[in-house]
């Protein structure tokens, strides 16, 4: 079938602002009557509170007002509420904000922000995810037990820093080791990271005199926005209103709320003026919430053909100082804790605990980035251990349709892809049977790593997108849906899918980059690499609505039955007469005779679509049905080793996934290069440094480095295309999943070429160069 | 943004800048030269410096050029790390400064401010420690022109009031046999694990360092080291890094000993590849 908008490059709808520079983003956009807040942050990882001084600053020129901690006291969090907006008595991490300073101008409330004085009595801190299990480690919350579950399937452990806890038992453990006939095992460790978006996290409210309260965010879900700001400041969710512009990047980490409920309160104390505040790059490292850290251990059992029989998995994630989606990503670590490998013996304990660090958040790969980091180191030791070529074992393991994952959901070629198809095209793309290991001489070492992904969302049960289409005069349309426009193109994916279904040209298909919860129907979140299959299906719905109108209208006018008819161009037509037919301008509005009757009215399309079949994991044996479908892929890297001083480049990196369907080529493949560089950043060099004490070391660009543009490897990209039933089009989820595998393929790259295994990331020269030097002792 | 209002001076004469930063002194508004700004900027916005007025050089004729006049080269201390780069005059000197931050910050990153700035790398100095140079200095009592030995030790020594005019290389020195290698933690653009520059002086090498220690240095005792070729080369390495002026930092850039094992191989290669 030859479609119109479907499967071609199509330049984004947000192109000519982005590349002009006139898109405008929250913190752009200024009144005469806005105040500026500017937050004071803790030194402190762990202390009580003395006392605060902000009699200085208090009267320093422009301050209308200093908030603290008592000034609003309320716990949010969207698992579990244990987080207060500033800090309550304790902080609990270094840069958590305790205080707010509004002013007139926002140089003004710096100002007055640097007098503030803040005494702590330093508490002990619990510094990884491994102390915090200690049965004597320091507890980061006295009371999680007590904190009100938002869900009801979060466990919190009395008196211990567990939040959560997560099991998956399937299969039979006891036989699964008498079958394995070789068995390896790994540990494995990723600290805390940054989102590193380009947009620092903003946030602007103002209340008008009769309650209402009017948000202005850089955030992923207006919707959420709307409803948590409503429950936490007892104002009905119609007299909330959230208006997020472009955002300039999100990666997870403006899915949850953070500067809205500061920038509420602050408003609230100045009597409802609007107030905005604006993260330095400094404040949105050490302070919002980032990367989780991961401590896994996994031991796998193979049959001496590789066969895989039993898999133990072992994760301890450190959420930092609050839970947020902590323990979404812990259920969705242990859901998929296999990868997309056949498995019937399968043991998972994963948990979430509590640490003195920046709290975590939801970040690209939801859990899956660190996750398959340590599956797929453990399944290149696997590999050396059986003396096997690491893509044939990967290759014979492979998931295929008629397995059930690890929470026994039925797998099948719909919701699965196709990864031996993945791995095959990878292997052609990267060159892989050229040699994984060569000397090129001059003391380097050329080496090749790769690692497979599987990943699906783990979203609400009752998650749920609406569209609206609303047609011009001229039989152009407008699309209204409640997805952000957080850097991915997806509304430009959205404007192909209508115009696809529509028979449009995309050029008469409008979008508004703005998100107004007034305006837009809603939206969960724009998060999850969800919005092509969840938005999408709501605007497919929308337009098939819209079209049976334009059939009707038409119908009449033609003088033939409905079914009689078909659209094509921009025309709907006589099946059996093509050229008795009515443009779209010609019915969208109604049809007017010759003598003035007109019928039929302005055709407006809705659609709206939620989650199919989704349930919760079972708390004892991790059952259920948490995502709608997986997307696989497979990923290579191709490092140069310098042998004199462990210095190397990263020469290729290569993904191919399953995408059911590519929508815009173009796109997606900028899409799957970004995670790639993303999930490089993160194997080489991105990480929270921390001194004894829990204080952040790099927190500012100038020591927490990301990859540049001249650092860039050559990016292959290329897809297989198994379509997925029942996503629009057939296509599957891609925003995130060029990041998954990514740093496990370096690593075993690097790995392989220096001769010892490294099972942390991010793997500096210095890295290499220890482990060496601990092998040759 | 800068949370503080400060004033800004552009005199264009060496004079007229000193006496501005004696005034602006008595005034109490703690007056500091202005090169590119990076400095004072970044500094500002995170409320580590302040200063009521900044008294900019880039206006006064000396403090621009950058030539070559008789038997020396002159160059500046307001010209940049990218005109020193593009210039070319002085290849070691070109390449230390093009290692140092990024290109965008290189474009306003001035000599003097590489050299006076608080980041204690200043890796345009080790070409300039290698190569006998002098510093032009300006202040309340005049000018003067220094040996760099007598105006650098550790940093750059100057009295309230005083700025670096111009710095001078003789033309010998800009052709002389070098070699200039920056090690980092992992990134191209970063601060120094090491800098090494390197000069091949009548047969003997002369070696500068940053990264080893809080300041960039050159040592005599080290070169010696260095330069007795009656041992071989892993002797000569082993004796010099016993001279090394302090012990060897373990921070975020790297650990003592990852340093010592980068520090012994790359003065390996250099020897070796300057044939001393």
């Amino acid at each position: 079938m030859e479609y119109i908008s479907i499967g071609k490059d199509v330049t984004r709808k947000d192109a000519w602002e982005k590349v002009t520079g006139r898109a405008r983003y929250t913190a752009d956009i200024s009144t005469p009557d806005l105040l500026h807040g500017v937050l004071v942050t803790s030194t402190c990882a762990h202390g009580n509170i003395k006392s605060i001084d902000y009699s200085e600053a208090m009267n320093m020129p422009g301050v209308r007002t200093i908030l603290t901690g008592d000034y609003y006291p309320v716990l949010t969090g969207s698992v579990l509420e244990d987080r207060p907006p500033l800090a309550a008595g304790k902080v609990r991490y270094y840069g958590e904000p305790v205080a707010l300073v509004v002013a007139r101008g926002e140089a003004q409330a710096a100002a007055a922000a640097a007098k503030i004085k803040i005494y702590y009595e330093t508490l002990l801190a619990v510094n990884s995810p491994a102390e915090a299990m200690k049965p004597d480690s320091p507890l980061v919350h006295e009371r999680p037990e007590q904190y009100r579950k938002v869900i009801p399937e979060v466990y919190p452990e009395a008196g211990s820093n567990i939040v959560h806890h997560v099991k998956i038992r399937k299969g039979d453990m006891n036989k699964g080791w008498t079958d394995s006939e070789v068995i390896v095992e790994g540990s494995y460790a990723m600290p805390p990271a940054d989102h590193m978006a380009m947009e620092p996290r903003s946030a602007r409210a103002e209340i008008l005199p009769d309650g209402q309260i009017i948000i202005h965010t850089s955030s992923q879900g207006p919707f959420a926005v709307r409803k948590l700001i409503s429950q936490h400041f007892g104002v009905e969710l119609g007299k909330v209103a959230v208006h997020v512009p472009l955002v300039g990047g999100a990666y997870g980490g403006k899915a949850s709320l953070y500067l809205e409920y500061l920038a509420v309160m602050a408003s609230k104390a100045v009597d409802g003026q609007p107030v905005l505040i604006r993260n330095t790059r400094e404040q949105d490292m050490a302070g919002a919430p980032g990367k989780l850290a991961l401590e896994a251990k996994i031991k796998l059992g193979a049959k001496r053909d590789g066969t895989l029989t039993a898999g133990e998995y072992s994760f301890i994630v450190g959420t930092g100082a609050y839970a947020d989606t902590g323990p979404r990503m812990t259920n969705s670590m242990a859901m998929n804790c296999t990868g997309p490998y056949q498995l019937e013996n399968v043991w998972c304990d994963a948990y979430c605990v509590y640490t003195n660090h920046t709290y975590a958040t939801s970040f690209r790969g939801f859990g899956h980035t660190s996750m398959t980091f340590a599956v797929e180191r453990t399944m290149d030791k696997l590999a050396r251990a059986l003396n096997m070529d690491p893509l044939e074992l990967r290759r014979k393991n492979a998931i295929t349709p008629g397995a059930t994952s690890p929470t026994r959901l039925k797998l099948t070629a719909s919701n699965l892809g196709n990864l031996p198809a993945c791995i095959d095209k990878l292997r052609q793309l990267i060159k892989w049977d050229e040699g994984q290991n060569m000397a090129v001489g001059n003391n380097r070492i050329r080496a090749r790593g790769m690692a497979c992904f599987w990943k699906t969302s783990n979203s609400p049960t009752d998650a749920f997108a609406s569209a609206v289409v609303v047609f011009n005069s001229d039989g152009s349309v407008n699309l209204q849906v409640g997805a952000v426009e957080i850097g991915p193109s997806t509304k430009t994916t959205l404007a192909q899918i209508l115009a696809e279904r529509l028979k449009l040209d995309i050029d008469q298909v409008h979008v508004e980059m703005e998100v107004d919860t007034r305006h837009n129907p809603h939206d969960w979140k724009t998060v999850a690499s969800m919005s092509t299959f969840l938005v999408g299906r709501a605007v497919e719905k929308a337009a098939e609505d819209a079209l049976l109108q334009i059939l009707r209208i038409a119908a009449i006018v033609l003088r033939r039955s409905p079914e009689d008819l078909a659209l094509d161009k921009g025309r709907v037509y006589v099946k059996d007469n093509p050229d008795f037919y009515l443009l779209y301008a010609d019915v969208v509005h109604g049809y007017k005779y010759t003598n003035g009757n007109t019928v039929g009215s302005q055709v407006i399309g809705r659609g709206s679509y939620i989650m199919p079949h989704l349930s919760p994991m079972d708390k004892e044996t991790g059952e259920g049905h948490p995502g709608p479908y997986m997307t696989p892929g497979a990923q290579a890297v191709e490092i140069e080793l310098n042998t004199s001083d462990y210095t190397y480049r990263i020469l290729r990196a290569a993904t191919v996934l399953d995408a059911g369907r590519v929508i815009n080529p173009a796109a997606a493949r900028g899409l799957v290069m970004g995670a790639m560089g993303m999930g490089l950043g993160l194997g080489s060099r991105e990480a929270f440094i921390y001194d004894q004490n829990q204080q952040l070391q790099n927190t500012s660009l100038r020591t927490y480095k990301v990859m540049r543009i001249g650092e860039q490897p050559a990016y292959l990209v290329d897809w297989v295309e198994t379509p997925n039933l029942i996503s629009p089009f057939g296509a599957r989820g891609l925003a995130e999943h060029g990041i998954l595998g990514i740093h496990a393929a370096l690593v075993n790259a690097l790995s392989l070429a220096a001769g010892v295994e490294i099972d942390q990331v991010p793997v500096f020269p210095e890295l290499i160069w220890k482990k060496i030097e601990e092998q040759k002792t | 943004m800068i949370p503080f209002d400060f004033e800004y001076y552009r005199p264009e004469s060496v004079g007229e800048a000193v006496q501005l930063f004696e005034k602006l002194d008595r005034l109490g508004k703690k007056p500091v030269y202005y090169g590119g700004g990076t400095e004072i900027i970044s500094m500002g916005r995170m409320n580590n410096i302040a200063t009521g007025a900044v008294i900019d050089i880039k206006a006064i004729p000396q403090c621009t050029a950058m030539e070559l006049q008789d038997d020396h080269l002159v160059m500046g201390a307001g010209v940049t790390l990218t005109q020193i780069h593009e210039a070319n005059y002085f290849p070691l000197l070109a390449q230390a400064a093009s290692r140092v931050a990024d290109h965008t910050i290189q474009n306003k990153i001035t000599l003097g401010g590489n050299f006076c700035g608080t980041i204690i790398y200043r890796e345009a100095l080790l070409p300039l420690l290698l190569a006998d140079s002098e510093m032009l200095i300006a202040g309340p009592k005049g000018e003067k022109n220094l040996p760099l030995d007598q105006v650098f030790n550790q940093w750059v020594m100057l009295d309230k009031g005083e700025f670096i005019v111009q710095v001078r290389v003789l033309k010998p020195y800009l052709s002389l046999p070098y070699r200039h290698v920056k090690r980092t933690k992992e990134d191209k653009i970063h601060y120094p694990l090491l800098t090494i520059c390197a000069m091949k002086v009548d047969d003997q090498v002369r070696t500068a360092f940053s990264g080893l220690c809080d300041f960039p240095f050159r040592s005599p005792g080290m070169e010696n080291e260095l330069n007795d070729k009656t041992r071989p080369v892993e002797k000569r390495i082993e004796n010099a890094l016993i001279l090394l002026p302090c012990n060897l930092p373990d921070n975020l850039e790297g650990s003592a000993a990852y340093r010592k094992f980068v520090l012994s191989s790359l003065l390996a290669s250099i020897l070796t590849e300057l044939e001393v």
